[in-house]
């Protein structure tokens, strides 16, 4: 049975409208990676997540309820979900996300910080509990309305706060604040980098060469929209990793299919076997920026001797000392 | 048989977010894409552009189905913003069929 | 026979002709003919370096006949003339022999044939050589003045530019206006106006003395030959001029193809062809309508009696792409487009050749909502009738199988480009017509606006389908043919013409019967009828010689001792090739 799309849309859209986000969490729990990490809260340089990071781990756990969905009498349930939903939140009684998944999504986030700050970039606040989702989402699944809404509260948030610049961790995070919102909020104006970018930009030393290879995965929106296609390979050259690149990568790269997650699992989980496929044949270390792709190539690279890692990771092994 | 609807052309021409005028339903993008959706682009713009709204909504699940990927774009050799006319369609569909305009 | 000096050149063609022809073997069977001197093979005969070997040769060897083995003398007879001038020698004392086009290209079979075929070819050709005579040219002085046919935009501006050169122009047009269909048919990319451009044209051509423009006239006779024309001109009032010029220049332009009734529902009020529609456009200013109906919706079929299959049951389909009209039907649309942004405009295609600077038109009519599909040639749109509106049915060949049905109040047929009917002009011209029924040119590439007529010329759409910027072109061609003839002075005419052996000759008058272009005429010598040959006349076509039953008449370089002597050669035993 077709996923009943509509219902879906609705419930999503209603999370963003109603609860500022599409996968709804306590801020405990998004903001919870900083722990120890001593970011000052707000500035004019802010490191924002987005929740990209925090938010994938408990899409994991939501996943099964959609398969669930999809395949059952369940999806009839949805339609009356999505009015039910709109006063109580529903994602609430999802089953809670897999407590080792979320650590290790977070060890990503720590990782970032101290890349930028062995970097010599260490102006910079987060900006915790008040940080949101950008909608990026709801935007791809043509739910405009509630996307232009959500952007306007996401903007005057950061105006409150007085950010000027930002440092996003994601390509979803950055596409949506560098190329989307300047043409919907008046007055945007911010200067967005992606921490890719930024490192880049810094004279950041390895501090250990780590004479290995990696097959690079490059996530669709930093190659197709967002023109970051050079940095994480130079990055991982001067850290004395081999790039390998696979059948279809740079501006050619192949979608891991995660942006059809939402709607057709089963069709996103086909696309990353393929991809992971292609992957395979150019090496077994698979590196990612996006924490879209890594989710979906973890999952169909399992028992398939391929290990997908998050290119943080990487980068901290040879720049971090 | 199907008959062109140039009111469904016109709603579309009128919203500034859908343009694949360039588009000369080659096939290039469908060739490369990897959900392998032979209805996208290069047909849906062709559905589009003779105003077939009935086989636009017909198709409805292929059209949520795109990855907005850009894989196409990248072959395209008229440059046209695929992606964004697919969500375009998606956000028209959301208007039209899943009446989701206000919340 | 007398002691002849004879070099025989022959040619490997790099490889054209030795892949087939063993070339040394040719050269040893022919330097013991009578009369040869010297026999030699040469990797490519027309390059310099050979060229120059040939002059000194000449020269060293005093020789006074050569015979060139090579190709065609259609490519390089004037080569080798030119070369033996250099050298001293009468250029008529050189004779080509064709052992590439009528040997080793004939003969790509392999085996030892092609090798004997081309020594009896050689050797034919020492034969002639043999006989050969030192001939002259005929110096003809020039009339410069041009008459031009046709008094469209090439017309007038082949007029106006023969005119700046100092060529007085005699101007003929047999419609009453000139400008053709430019004056008829409006706007034009990328700017200006037909009707303007042509009023401009004109106003100049009135301006000038050195141009006398007829109109509603029409050429009933021409005689004489290039540089010395004489063309009889029916003019308006009937009476008859009789004009002196140096050369012609045909700018009689095309007629568009009329499809015939019911052909894609035409016939039908707003279903018109792109010309109809073009006038209709130049001509109303207000809101478009058809029948009083406003126009919401266009659709365009293009290659309406262009490109018709080869198969097709038409009696002489129309093969050829008329090249300006797939430009010319999307520059219509962006005037649609402008006069009515909300038209909706589909254009059904065969390919879009909007060529060169044309792509604009394209790019910028999809960028204004004209939508396009191509069909295939064995599924064309029908027209069917709705109320007042039509129906396209079409299937868009790119578009999976889909059938449309495209409602639109005015239908475009998009027509193309057809020859004029004018077998008058034809005939009296002498004009060669292609099989497309458009004027034939010497060259497609080299030779464009000439014709076998020396000093005819045909320019513009009359050669064949071309845009306005193409057919001025043509027809600044045509005037640069012209000039470079006129300007002179005086033509050159090959020697080869008839001659009358006065003794043989008892004046019958055979000849004067059998010879198309008046060049004999009676003559009294020493009391005796007979006849004679006008030079600048005879073309050397040789119609006369056969007729002739008292063998009096020959051609200057083919006389039959001549011809007798090559096909004996040509017919001798060839000895078997030694292995
Ligand atoms: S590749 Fe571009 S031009 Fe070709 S069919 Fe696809 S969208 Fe149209
Ligand atoms: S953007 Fe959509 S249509 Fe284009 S290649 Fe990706 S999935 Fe296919
Ligand atoms: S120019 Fe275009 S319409 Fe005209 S014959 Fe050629 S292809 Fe057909």
């Amino acid at each position: 049975m077709p996923l009943p799309i509509a219902p879906l849309l609705g419930f999503l859209s209603d999370n963003l409208t109603k609860r500022r986000s599409v996968m709804p969490m306590s801020s405990r729990k998004t903001t919870r990676w900083a722990a120890g990490l001593d970011i000052p809260a707000g500035g004019e340089t802010v490191l924002y997540t987005g929740l990209m990071y925090q938010i994938i781990p408990a899409l994991t756990s939501s996943e099964k309820t959609m398969s669930l969905v999809q395949d059952s009498w369940v999806g009839q349930l949805l339609s009356f979900g999505r009015t039910v939903n709109r006063f109580v939140n529903l994602t609430s009684f999802m089953p809670p996300a897999d407590r080792q998944e979320q650590k290790r999504y977070d060890q990503y986030l720590r990782n970032i910080v101290q890349l930028l700050r062995k970097a010599g970039v260490t102006e910079f606040g987060y900006l915790y509990g008040s940080e949101l989702y950008t909608g990026a989402l709801v935007r791809d699944l043509g739910v405009d309305d509630a996307f232009e809404q959500h952007a306007r509260k996401v903007h005057k948030m950061l105006d409150r706060q007085g950010v000027r610049r930002v440092i996003t961790v994601d390509p979803h995070t950055t596409d949506m604040l560098r190329n989307v919102y300047p043409k919907l909020v008046p007055g945007y104006n911010l200067e967005v980098k992606s921490y890719l970018e930024v490192l880049r930009e810094s004279e950041a030393r390895p501090k250990n060469r780590l004479e290995s290879e990696a097959v690079i995965h490059d996530s669709c929106l930093y190659a197709r929209y967002l023109d970051t296609v050079e940095q994480p390979r130079r990055l991982l050259e001067k850290a004395g990793v081999t790039a390998r690149d696979p059948e279809f990568s740079g501006k050619m790269t192949f979608c891991c299919g995660g942006p059809v997650e939402s709607l057709f699992p089963d069709k996103a989980g086909e696309i990353a076997g393929r991809r992971i496929k292609q992957l395979a044949e150019a090496g077994n270390d698979v590196v990612t920026m996006c924490p879209i792709c890594l989710h979906n190539l973890e999952k169909a690279a399992s028992g398939n001797g391929v290990s997908v890692r998050d290119i943080s990771e990487l980068l901290l092994q040879a720049y971090g000392g | 048989m199907a008959r062109v609807n140039t009111d469904f052309i016109d709603e579309v021409r009128r919203s500034d977010g859908f343009d694949a005028t360039a588009c000369m339903h080659c096939g290039q993008c469908t060739a490369i894409c990897p959900m392998g959706l032979d209805l996208l682009p290069r047909r849906l713009f062709f559905y589009v552009g003779a105003g077939l709204e009935d086989k636009v909504i017909e198709n409805l699940e292929t059209i949520f189905s795109c990855l907005l990927c850009r894989l196409c774009e990248e072959n395209c050799p008229r440059d046209v913003h695929i992606a964004e006319d697919v969500r375009f369609l998606r956000n028209y569909i959301n208007r039209k069929v899943h009446k989701l305009a206000r919340i | 026979m007398e002691d002849r000096r004879i070099g025989v050149f022959i040619c490997y063609c790099g490889g054209n002709i030795s892949d087939y022809v063993e070339v040394e073997k040719v050269r040893a069977a022919v330097e013991n003919e009578p009369g040869v001197v010297l026999a030699k093979t040469q990797m490519f005969a027309c390059s310099d370096a050979a060229q120059d070997e040939m002059i000194s040769d000449i020269k060293e060897k005093g020789l006074d006949g050569i015979v060139v083995a090579s190709c065609s003398p259609k490519l390089h007879l004037y080569t080798f003339r030119a070369m033996s001038l250099r050298a001293g020698l009468n250029p008529f004392r050189y004779t080509q022999s064709n052992i590439r086009e009528q040997c080793s290209w004939a003969h790509r079979d392999g085996g030892p044939f092609a090798t004997e075929k081309a020594i009896r070819i050689v050797r034919a050709g020492i034969a002639r050589a043999r006989l050969s005579e030192p001939l002259a040219t005929m110096r003809i002085e020039t009339t410069p003045k041009v008459l031009v046919l046709g008094a469209g935009v090439a017309g007038l501006m082949a007029s106006l530019t023969l005119a700046d050169i100092g060529l007085p122009v005699f101007l003929v047009e047999k419609e009453p206006e000139v400008g053709g269909w430019t004056c008829k048919w409006g706007g034009m990319f990328p700017q200006g106006n037909g009707s303007d451009l042509v009023e401009g044209l004109l106003k100049k051509v009135k301006q000038r003395e050195d141009i006398t423009l007829f109109t509603r006239a029409e050429i009933i006779e021409r005689t004489g030959s290039v540089g010395d024309f004489t063309a009889k001109i029916r003019v308006a009032d009937g009476s008859v001029v009789s004009l002196e010029v140096g050369a012609i220049i045909v700018a009689t332009g095309f007629d568009t193809y009329r499809p015939a009734e019911g052909e894609f529902g035409y016939g039908r009020e707003g279903v018109w062809t792109l010309p109809e529609v073009k006038e209709w456009l130049a001509g109303n200013e207000g809101p478009l309508a058809v029948d009083g109906r406003p126009v919401e919706s266009v659709a365009y079929i293009y290659c309406v009696g262009s490109r018709q299959p080869k198969d097709s049951e038409l009696e002489r389909p129309n093969l050829y792409c008329s090249r300006y009209c797939c430009s010319s039907a999307l520059h219509t649309a962006l005037q649609i487009h402008e006069r009515n942004p909300e038209v909706h405009q589909f254009h059904l295609y065969r390919d879009m050749r909007s060529y060169g600077k044309y792509e604009l038109l394209y790019e910028e009519a999809s960028r204004k909502g004209s939508m396009f599909f191509r069909f295939e040639n064995d599924a064309p749109p029908e027209i069917l009738a709705e109320s007042r509106r039509h129906i396209v049915r079409a299937k868009g060949q790119l578009e999976g199988d889909e059938v449309l049905d495209i409602p639109a109040d005015l239908v475009v047929l998009v027509t193309g480009m057809v020859p004029r009917q004018n077998d008058a002009l034809i005939n009296v011209l002498k004009l060669p017509v292609g099989t497309d029924g458009f004027f034939n040119e010497i060259h497609p590439k080299l030779r464009p606006v000439e014709t076998v007529m020396d000093g005819v010329f045909i320019v513009g759409a009359s050669q064949g389908p071309k845009t306005l910027a193409e057919s001025v072109a043509s027809s600044l061609a045509g005037v640069s043919k012209s000039a470079a003839l006129l300007k002179k002075g005086y033509v050159d005419l090959d020697p080869y013409i008839a001659m009358v052996n006065a003794e043989r000759c008892v004046w019958c008058g055979k000849c004067l019967e059998a010879c198309p272009y008046g060049a004999i005429e009676k003559s009294v010598l020493e009391g005796k009828e007979i006849a004679s040959v006008i030079p600048s006349l005879c073309k050397g076509g040789g119609a006369c010689v056969p007729v002739c039953p008292e063998d009096a008449i020959e051609l200057k370089g083919y006389t039959s001792e001549e011809i007798t002597a090559a096909i004996d050669a040509l017919i001798e035993q060839v000895a078997a090739p030694v292995p």
